[in-house]
């Protein structure tokens, strides 16, 4: 059981991560909620020791893609939410990112972890491999796809 | 591409309501988990208090005899019987009945496949075939349970030539065993005294049942028992000492 403190420097730290972890995954902000509850909830009372900083950002981006997809697979949310209905964007974000944004969101769902964390993180394909417990020949054909299709829908030539 | 991606994601924040909700969310949990910890951990002393009060009980309940089965012959053993019927110890009654109780592998068995792995002893087979005399009491205050291990004992011991069995009352066994004697030793003894021997309960104890028998009906001049060995049949009727039922 972990103290106060250290959940609200475990939120300041990585609340970011975890909202961009969702916002390539889920459609509504109640979602983000329950995931967001889900994962502090499952620091704090974890008795996991973590041997770096590396190791526990790892561990949160884990444990948040995981909660999504529980959310997502939810028995009462797959009656409940409109599979159309997308979240809202932040206001601050220009018009230029939201077409990244949606053209990412855009991809299939094995995708965009792999875009995520390979771009934005800077992981690379064993890493991520590791992290998704997948192939990593799997990992380097989802980047490579992910890329391809980024490019035809972002209209550019070169990564 | 890699910088406008990595610009994109950038720019999306985890809005402060949402760390906040999600702060005092987690903190209610753990405040809640805290006082279910604290409100257990009270509660230790009581169940541990309890588990003790059921172990101490169900062992009283199964480690306390509620009926005694002796068999005689010379060796001399008695088993205790507790009420779920299971044999919870045994014990010799002379040298020959200490050697007998140790090698016997009786413990916990139901009392019928007690008596039996008893009755199929090779060297308490091999004493009847000497032409000797086993007496089979039992006793205790269970009188339901005692009449049904008498029952079972007199349906097993039907066929077996030279065998005697008795049931006895609830202080039977207990006097008995005041006296250094098995409870089927104990009758034998009470039948001596009243035909006026003045045999002492050490003597009793180191004769054979046959020995016994040989003594009583000398005493009695009665050759009814002699009878009864050489047919080796049964016949019922009431002993007059501590209550007890002969059928032999």
């Amino acid at each position: 059981m972990r103290t106060e403190e250290e959940v609200n420097r475990a939120i300041e730290m990585y609340a970011d991560t975890i909202k961009r972890i969702c916002m390539i995954h889920l459609k509504n902000y109640a979602d983000t909620e329950d995931v967001f509850q889900a994962v502090f909830l499952k620091y704090a009372t974890n008795a996991v020791c973590f041997e770096n900083e590396q190791h526990e950002k790892a561990w949160f981006i884990r444990v948040a893609i995981n909660a999504c997809r529980d959310v997502l697979r939810s028995f009462f949310r797959k009656r409940t939410v409109s599979l159309e209905s997308i979240m809202e964007m932040p206001d601050q974000i220009p018009p230029d990112n939201r077409d990244v944004l949606e053209a990412v969101i855009s991809l299939p769902e094995k995708y965009r972890n792999v875009v995520y964390l390979h771009y934005y993180e800077g992981y690379t394909a064993p890493e991520i491999s590791r992290m998704l417990g997948k192939n990593v020949n799997t990992i380097y054909t989802h980047l490579t796809r992910s890329k391809k299709i980024l490019r035809e829908k972002l209209g550019e030539e070169n990564g | 591409m890699d910088n406008r991606i990595k610009e994109t994601f950038d720019m999306i924040k985890a809005e402060e309501d949402l760390k906040a909700e999600t702060g005092k969310f987690v903190q209610e949990k753990l405040r809640r988990h805290k006082r279910a910890g604290i409100a257990g951990k009270k509660l230790i002393p009581a169940m541990i208090c309890m588990l003790f009060i059921i172990l101490g009980g169900g062992s009283w309940l199964y480690f306390t005899p509620t009926a005694a089965v002796s068999i005689d012959i010379n060796p001399s053993i008695e088993l205790d019987i507790n009420r779920f019927d299971r044999v919870i110890s045994v014990n010799g009654y002379n040298d020959e009945g200490q050697v007998l109780a140790k090698e016997l592998d009786i413990r916990f068995d139901n009392y019928e496949d007690a008596i039996e792995k008893i009755l199929n002893d090779d060297g308490i087979a091999q004493l009847m075939e000497q032409d000797e005399i086993m007496s089979i009491s039992v006793a205790g205050p269970d009188g339901k349970q005692c009449d049904r291990i008498y029952s079972h004992i007199e349906s097993c011991t039907r066929g077996h030539k030279n065998t005697r069995c008795y049931s006895a009352g609830a202080d039977y066994a207990e006097q008995a065993h005041e006296m250094g004697l098995s409870c089927g030793r104990y009758r034998a003894y009470l039948q001596l005294k009243e035909l006026g021997s003045d045999i002492t309960p050490d003597e009793i104890n180191n004769m054979t049942m046959r020995e016994i028998e040989t003594l009583i009906s000398s005493m009695s001049g009665n050759e009814k028992n002699k009878d009864a060995e050489q047919d080796g049949q049964s016949e019922k009727g009431h002993h007059g000492h501590g209550g007890g039922n002969q059928h032999e």
